[in-house]
């Protein structure tokens, strides 16, 4: 199926050929009415059109008719013969498709518990999805051995963890004027998103030796041997005892990197290597992050993320209204990576 | 009593049952809901039953039958609520709908595999293929589910209208239209097909309960090889041969300690067991209780040989309760206790296992306590087992002793870790009414305060 269609040029569908290279994608607001709902609406409707058989979930609840927090009107998923969807009973109940049930998930939710479907009349859906990253892995290895094609996660809120490349291989990040209305600040915030999704990845043998520690602070030595620090937690870091930095310059963190860790790290002058398992550990805030890299120092992942495409929104839930071509311009310049507002490709 | 009322007063029960592996929330539920029977007949259909399961599982572990059943019973959804709504009328919707369709395939795939394994006789599967012919109205075989176009002819012509408004985004208007009307024509197929059902609510109810058993059994067979147990034998007497206590042995084993079995043999009345401190006398009264919940709960025991006399109930007053936070000291709640057990035992025949009575209060009064406990219970049917550290208590009833510490019994330096290679757990017949004096030798090899037992021992030899 890759091969097939990687084959071809799609002009006017940009970034569909790109989607098609994975087996599942993950759509991740920067805020909330970034427009994912718009960007996952465009992606379904050109797979559709190019005959992929396509599955489709979510994490947590998303889908709503109407916004839940701006009380703005949302566009409903719509989906098309032969897609298999997840969501709960309670969603289910409301659907808009005629549909065959495939499978009902033995946990339950609040709204039930998490059922699959295959679409026979096309039409729209509330789609909501499994709570945990751990249960999204299993639903979408089911949707996998349905024979999906491609597995499709509609991001909840600014929930970033799905898009970690151990859940989906490839993500579209969504931004808009719902970050910031003013377009230097909407830059500035992405651009460092951006930067954390792009940071570089350590080489593989080294990859292959850290991917299965599972929690705690190591450090690396000249011959890559990884040394466990014996602090529990990168909160307690700067109460650990003896000089974090004895074996070598180069830290690997297995759980979250925060900024108290870079600070601490900042402090210690340059030349240190921090890494961590993917960008969805990162909660960092710009200011710490770039003192961190001023001070000489670098930040990489084990597993970077494969960012298709970033898409715009120009429209913020309080009814501002950017100028949808030179934001996308001015975005796409700064970021040096295409930016696409959907809704005008979509026109 | 159902097991999960007793799990809460034995830990070491507890224990039982959370090692059990269930493929199943209905297959636990139908654990946790197990009586605790004084039928001999019936125990002794079901310990056939799971020593039947138990050679099957044996026979066919790793072979297509066992791994067909088990996967089976993995996809078993407990439907007790939905079984529930049938009973009462209720309408089911459409996912209700696809559970109790699966219900029916997977207990014609489960019915496969008890057939393969030779236990159609001990797990009987209703037949629920009517009940899948309803709701396959296609006879597509699979357990897939929606409201098929059979159900009623005005579904095809307004999904065909629906299909394609919605593929050429046709008038919304109409769309909506036409939803409300195929929603109406759902619910009534949902209706028709929910009253059609109820006529098989109890072969439903039966299909699902026997399927959580399958579970059940099969669990308790796994159990019971993986920990060697035994099919106990009714009688009149409790014998054991070996008997272990699972928990403690399993925790012996990953800190590398050994762990020695006991034999035990009780008649009806009251058994005294004396022993040195840190000779087990706890352990073997929790090891006896827990054991005879096993078989009267219609598993195998812990022992390399059983017999088992059923008893109304298994009362015990084992101290490390914390009950200070009902307000009540350790001799307050202990003395209540034993209070509601004579009660008890004046009604029924008990199992009564009552760990060293009266140690937090005054010596003289103590003992007065347990002359007195040990002279009621000697009077009634009831099987009791008392530990104490009280001697010359003037009783005549039966005393065991623990063997206990044995100077010489390894040949490695005596240390506080090893001190349990140097215990002898066995029981003996003892005829005195003396107890061992051990306190300040076990104290002094466990390392405690010198001038602390010197002192003590200037104490005892000036008695």
């Amino acid at each position: 199926m890759t091969l097939f269609f990687s084959n071809f040029a799609f002009s006017n569908m940009p970034f569909v050929n790109d989607i098609l290279k994975h087996r599942s994608l993950s759509i991740v607001g920067l805020e909330k009415n970034t427009g994912k709902t718009v960007c996952l609406n465009y992606i379904l409707h050109r797979l559709n059109e190019l005959g992929v058989s396509v599955g489709v979930t979510s994490i947590g609840v998303d889908g709503e008719q109407v916004d839940a927090v701006f009380a703005t009107a949302k566009p409903e998923i719509v989906l098309y013969e032969g897609t298999r969807f997840i969501t709960s009973e309670q969603h289910y109940m409301k659907r808009q498709v005629v549909s065959v049930l495939e499978h009902v998930d033995s946990r339950r939710t609040s709204l039930g518990p998490l059922v699959t479907a295959r679409v026979l009349v096309p039409g729209k859906v509330l789609l909501s999805g499994a709570a945990t990253t751990a249960a999204l892995r299993e639903q979408m290895q089911m949707l996998d051995s349905m024979g999906c094609n491609i597995s499709i996660v509609d991001g909840a809120l600014s929930r970033l963890s799905l898009a970690s490349p151990t859940v989906t291989e490839a993500m579209i990040l969504a931004t808009g004027a719902a970050v910031s209305a003013n377009v230097k600040q909407l830059i500035a915030k992405t651009r460092f998103q951006y930067n954390l999704i792009c940071l570089d990845e350590v080489a593989p043998s080294l990859r292959d030796n850290l991917s299965t520690i599972e929690s705690g602070i190591w450090a690396l030595d000249d011959e890559n041997q990884a040394h466990d620090l014996g602090i529990a937690s990168v909160f307690l870091i700067d109460r650990s005892e003896g000089d974090i930095l004895r074996f070598g310059k180069r830290l690997f963190v297995a759980g979250a990197v925060s900024d108290r860790l870079l600070k601490t790290l900042s402090a210690k002058g340059g030349g240190i290597t921090l890494i961590a398992r993917d960008f969805t550990k990162l909660f960092l805030t710009p200011e710490t992050y770039n003192a961190y890299v001023r001070a000489g120092n670098r930040l990489m992942v084990l597993q970077r993320s494969k960012l298709i495409a970033i898409t715009l929104n120009p429209t913020s839930p309080q009814g501002f209204l950017l100028d949808s071509k030179s934001t996308c311009a001015a975005l796409s310049d700064a970021l040096q990576t295409p930016v696409y507002d959907v809704k005008k490709i979509e026109q | 009593m159902k097991i999960k009322e007793l799990i809460k007063q034995d830990a070491g029960f507890q224990y039982i049952i959370d090692s059990m592996e269930f493929m199943s929330a209905a297959g636990r539920r139908k654990a946790l809901n197990t009586e605790f029977s004084t039928d001999a007949e019936s125990l002794r259909t079901e310990w056939q039953r799971l020593a039947k399961a138990v050679t099957a599982t044996l026979e066919y572990k790793y072979k297509k039958p066992y791994i067909d059943l088990r996967h089976c019973l993995m996809c078993l959804h407990d439907l007790q609520g939905t079984l529930a709504s049938l009973a009462n009328h209720t309408p089911l919707n459409e996912v209700e709908l696809f559970e109790i369709k699966n219900l029916a395939m997977l207990c014609r795939t489960a019915k496969g595999g008890i057939d393969g394994l030779g236990l159609s006789d001990e797990l009987p599967l209703p037949c629920l293929d009517a009940v899948f012919a309803l709701l396959d109205p296609d006879h597509t075989g699979i357990a897939n589910f929606y409201i098929y176009d059979s159900y009623d002819i005005r579904l095809t012509p307004l999904r065909r209208e629906l299909n394609a408004l919605q593929t050429a985004g046709g008038d919304p208007l109409r769309i909506s239209e036409l939803l409300v009307q195929q929603n109406e024509i759902q619910d009534a197929v949902c209706l028709h097909l929910s009253d059609q059902l109820t006529q098989w609510t109890d072969t439903l109810v039966t299909a699902m309960e026997q399927m959580a058993y399958t579970d059940l059994l099969l669990a308790k067979a796994d159990l019971a090889l993986r920990w060697n147990l035994t099919q106990p034998e009714v009688g009149e007497t409790i014998e054991y041969k070996n008997l272990i206590n699972p928990r403690l042995k399993e925790r012996n084993e990953k800190a590398r300690l050994r762990y020695q079995p006991v034999d035990l043999s009780l008649r009806s009345g009251v058994c005294l067991i004396t022993g040195a401190n840190m000779a087990g006398k706890t352990v073997l009264l929790k090891s006896v209780g827990t054991a005879q919940l096993m078989a009267q709960c219609g598993m195998f025991v812990p022992a390399e040989k059983a017999v088992v006399k059923l008893v109304d109930g298994v009362a015990t007053s084992i101290g490390d309760e914390q009950d200070e936070m009902n307000g009540l000291s350790s001799y307050a709640s202990e003395i209540i206790k034993i209070s509601n057990i004579l009660t008890e035992c004046r009604q029924r025949e008990m199992l009564v296992l009552i760990d060293e009575p009266a140690r937090t209060t005054n010596p003289t009064e103590g003992k007065a306590l347990v002359q007195a406990i040990v002279k009621l219970l000697e009077g009634l049917s009831s099987f009791t087992l008392i530990t104490t550290h009280y001697d010359q208590l003037g009783t005549t009833c039966r005393r065991l002793r623990v063997r206990g510490f044995v100077e010489d019994m390894a040949d490695v330096p005596l240390t506080p870790q090893n001190i349990n290679r140097f215990i002898d757990y066995s029981l003996t017949e003892d005829q005195s009414d003396n107890v061992p004096h051990e306190a300040l030798r076990i104290a002094s090899i466990l390392g405690c305060d010198e001038e602390l037992i010197a002192l003590a021992q200037k104490c005892v030899t000036a008695l």
